[in-house]
C-alpha cells in the first residue's frame, strides 16, 4: 500500500455563531446547524490529552495501515462527544441540556477528511418542566460519506 | 478456515455480571476547562465553562462539566493508581477471571449514553459500576466480528444517578 503523507494544519478560530433553537417554535423536521472538525491530530491529540485515549491507530498512520485503514482512525468516542457539541451549541449550553446521544459507527474517520455532524428534529414531548425534542443525528465526511448514525435528546426548561 | 464463533461457554456464561468498579478523583476545574476546551476548538468555549462567577450567574449556578465529561481520565482514585482501560485494556473477560479469546485488533463500535440531568461539578466524586451486558458476533468486511456490550453506571457522593451508558467494542481476527 502506499503510504500518503497527509500533512497537519494549522486550524484557526472562525468565530462563527451557531443558530440557537426557539424552544417555541422548533418542529419536527427541522435541521440542527451542522458542526464540522477536520480529522488531524490536532484535534485528536487534544482528546487524547484529556481522556487518555492514546491508541497507536489514532497517533500513527502505520498503524492505521496495519489494522486494514487508509491511515490513522478518529477516535469514536470522541465523534460521540462531538454530537455533544453539535447539540450543545443548538440548545445553547446556558439554557438547555444534552439528555441523550445513541451512536452506531458505520466507517472509520480517516485522518484528513472532515467530521461534519448534523441532525433533525424527529419528535417533540414534554415531561417534568422540560421540552424534550428527539432527533436522528449523523456524521459524514466531505466525500459525503455516512461514518455514524444515532439518536438523541436534548431538553430545555419549558 | 474461518472460526466459527468466537464466545467461549465460559463468556457466555458471564453475561449480566458486574466485573469493574471505579471511583473518581473529585472533579477538578482545570479538568472541565481543559475538556471544554478540546470539545469546542478551535473556536473558544462557553464562558459558564471557565469562569466560575459568570457560571453562578446561568440557570446552572455555577460551573458544570459539559455532560460527556470523562471524570475517569487519566488515574481513578480508586481503586488506587488504576489508569484505566487504556492500562488494563477495555475488553471485560481478563476482570472477570475467563479467557480471552485471540484477536488481532480492536475498534469501538457504537455507545449510546442517557444523562440523567445532574450535572457534574468541581468536587463531585463519581462512582462507576461495569457490566457485561453482552456479546454478539457478525460477519463483516474484515472477517468474523465479536462484538462486546458493557454497561457503565454513574452516582455522584450523593448517590445519584449521573448517567448510563451502553457501549459496544469489535473485536476482530
Amino acid at each position: 500500500m502506499t503510504e500518503t503523507y497527509v500533512p497537519s494544519v494549522y486550524i484557526p478560530a472562525t468565530g462563527a455563531v451557531v443558530p440557537k433553537l426557539d424552544p417555541k417554535t422548533v418542529k419536527v423536521g427541522d435541521v440542527v446547524p451542522p458542526l464540522t472538525r477536520p480529522g488531524d491530530y490536532q484535534l485528536w491529540n487534544r482528546y487524547a490529552g484529556v481522556n487518555y485515549e492514546f491508541a497507536g491507530h489514532h497517533m500513527d498512520d502505520s498503524v492505521g495501515h496495519h489494522e486494514g485503514f487508509e491511515a490513522a482512525i478518529g477516535m469514536g468516542p470522541f465523534i460521540h462527544a462531538l454530537l455533544h457539541t453539535l447539540l450543545r451549541e443548538w440548545v445553547g449550553e446556558e439554557v438547555g441540556r444534552v439528555a441523550k446521544v445513541g451512536m452506531q459507527s458505520r466507517r472509520p474517520w480517516i485522518r484528513g477528511r472532515t467530521l461534519i455532524e448534523s441532525g433533525k428534529v424527529t419528535a417533540i414531548r414534554d415531561e417534568n418542566g422540560e421540552r424534550f425534542i428527539s432527533l436522528e443525528v449523523w456524521g459524514d465526511n466531505d466525500k459525503g460519506e455516512r461514518l455514524v448514525i444515532g439518536e438523541a435528546e436534548v431538553a430545555v426548561p419549558i | 478456515m474461518s472460526q466459527e464463533t468466537l464466545i467461549s461457554p465460559e463468556m457466555a456464561a458471564a453475561v449480566g455480571r458486574e466485573y469493574e468498579w471505579s471511583t473518581s478523583y473529585p472533579i477538578d476545574p482545570v479538568s472541565i476547562r481543559n475538556w471544554a476546551i478540546t470539545m469546542y476548538f478551535p473556536e473558544k468555549p462557553p464562558r459558564m465553562y471557565w469562569d466560575e462567577a459568570y457560571a453562578k450567574t446561568t440557570r446552572w449556578g455555577g460551573l458544570v462539566a459539559p455532560e460527556e465529561f470523562n471524570p475517569f481520565a487519566w488515574m481513578r482514585a480508586d481503586p488506587p493508581g488504576n489508569m484505566g482501560p487504556e492500562a488494563s485494556r477495555p475488553w471485560p473477560e481478563i476482570n472477570l477471571g475467563i479467557p480471552c479469546p485471540e484477536f488481532k485488533a480492536n475498534i469501538f463500535a457504537g455507545l449510546v449514553v442517557t444523562h440523567t440531568g445532574v450535572r457534574m461539578r468541581p468536587g463531585d466524586v463519581i462512582k462507576s459500576a461495569v457490566n457485561l451486558a453482552g456479546y454478539h458476533e457478525k460477519q463483516g468486511r474484515l472477517g468474523l466480528m465479536l462484538f462486546t456490550t458493557r454497561e457503565d453506571r454513574w452516582t455522584n457522593q450523593k448517590g445519584e444517578l449521573v448517567r448510563v451508558s451502553r457501549s459496544d467494542l469489535i473485536r476482530y481476527l
